[in-house]
């Protein structure tokens, strides 16, 4: 489904754990991407850096403490300083629904929530990689 | 250097099928770039040796690329990355490229398309280019094919196993690398190569040296960068270059070739395996000649 596709799962700011990122990161390598997994508490600007060295299709940015909007803004900041303003940014994590919006609105391809099951993201991930 | 560029280009090269690189390459191999292959099992340190060693010898007058590769999958075709994790020091270098790269078809330690890749890193001008191995076993030693100089880096665990890898990995290394020598047993496991070191490497008159090395606390590196420098000054006098070029020639040759049937195999009707074998092997290889 994802064939091809290289995704890079990034842990933006200052979460303690990582579980869902790389549930996800699995999730996307059973669907036949090269996934590329940064570690955690990184900045926008070191997961912008590896964004274009690696020429990924997409970004993902796993957030879970809150500050999605602000690092959402700072990693599409970073990556149109380096001339990537088209990469694809994807958010998921612990996402309360009336922010939904904004992040789409900021620029976010696709949202992901806890409630959602890991076939729709990978759906919606693919739907829109292809 | 204009990184989207490069990232690009390798991009490509990666994906690129049998035709399309036959159709884009045949210049002669020329190797302007020092091809530096690191090998070793899983969860030696072959990462975190990297990122201390690229961040040790990449200065603005010597850019350093860095092709790390981790397995695909064989049941999904997709692939997880993870060499990143330990190189985060490099991420800000200017002079550093790293690039992960999945192994897809190719089981030998190695990715698609390698020689391609290494290529395009050496039209960008990057004076050194280290190349990272999928964690290997015993005898996944292409890497002595497309490197100059190939570092096994091993732990003082892996004591027991020298004694089985002594006719495969151990054998083609030029510099024997023992990291995390913190750890007890790497006395021994240093003095136990020592002893295969003195019967000499893969080039006839060069005996690897053994260093020691604690990434993580980065210390050992300047022994092993010297280490290096020893090598290439060593290869410069004694290695024959020409059967080098050969030697990759063949190694390029043979990767096509393999995947050629891979693709043949994979377009033959299933009927095809239920024939006889020396039929099915008339066929394919009738089909081999017939293309283009």
């Amino acid at each position: 489904m994802l064939k091809n596709k290289r995704i890079l799962v990034a842990k933006p700011g200052l979460d303690g754990h990582d579980s869902g990122a790389k549930i996800i990161a699995l999730a996307l390598r059973d669907a036949g991407a090269d996934v590329i997994y940064t570690g955690l508490r990184k900045t926008p600007d070191f997961i912008a850096r590896i964004a274009i060295d690696e020429d990924v299709d997409a970004v993902g940015l796993s957030i879970l403490s809150g500050s999605h909007v602000a690092l959402l803004q700072q990693t599409r900041d970073s990556l149109r300083e380096m001339g990537a303003e088209d990469m694809v940014i994807f958010v998921g994590g612990t996402i309360p629904p009336q922010d939904v919006e904004t992040l789409k609105q900021g620029g976010a391809a696709a949202v992901f929530t806890s409630d959602m099951t890991i076939e729709d993201t990978i759906n919606k991930v693919s739907s829109i990689l292809k | 250097m204009n990184r989207r560029q490069i990232a690009r280009g390798l991009t490509k090269t990666l994906n690129a099928s049998v035709d399309e690189i036959l159709a884009s390459s045949d210049e002669p191999i020329t190797s302007s770039a020092v091809r530096i292959g690191i090998t070793g099992a899983p969860g030696a340190g072959k990462s975190s040796t990297i990122a201390r060693l690229a961040a040790y010898r990449a200065k603005p007058t010597k850019q350093l690329a860095v092709l790390a590769i981790d397995p695909s999958s064989p049941l999904s075709g997709g692939s997880l990355l993870g060499d990143r994790i330990r190189m985060g020091e490099l991420v800000e270098n200017p002079d550093v490229y790293i690039r992960s790269l999945p192994s897809r078809g190719t089981n030998n330690g190695l990715c698609n398309n390698i020689p391609e890749l290494i290529n395009v890193l050496e039209s960008h001008g990057f004076s050194e280019i280290i190349l990272e191995t999928v964690g290997v076993g015993q005898a996944e030693y292409a890497i002595r094919n497309q490197a100059d100089i190939v570092i096994l880096v091993m732990q003082p665990e892996s004591g027991d196993t020298i004694q089985s890898m002594k006719a495969g990995v151990v054998e083609m290394a030029d510099i024997l690398l023992v990291n995390k020598d913190d750890l007890t047993g790497a006395d021994k496991v240093c003095a136990e190569l020592a002893e295969i070191a003195a019967r000499g490497g893969r080039l006839e008159g060069w005996f690897p040296p053994v260093v020691r090395m604690c990434a993580t606390n980065n210390k050992g590196v300047k022994s092993l960068s010297d280490a290096i420098d020893q090598t290439i000054s060593w290869q410069a006098k004694h290695r024959d270059n020409e059967l080098i070029a050969q030697q990759r020639r063949r190694y390029q040759l043979q990767s096509l070739l393999e995947r050629r049937i891979d693709e043949l195999l994979d377009e033959a009707a299933p009927s095809f395996l239920s024939t006889s074998l020396s039929k099915g092997f008339k066929t394919i290889t009738a089909r081999c000649l017939l293309d283009p």
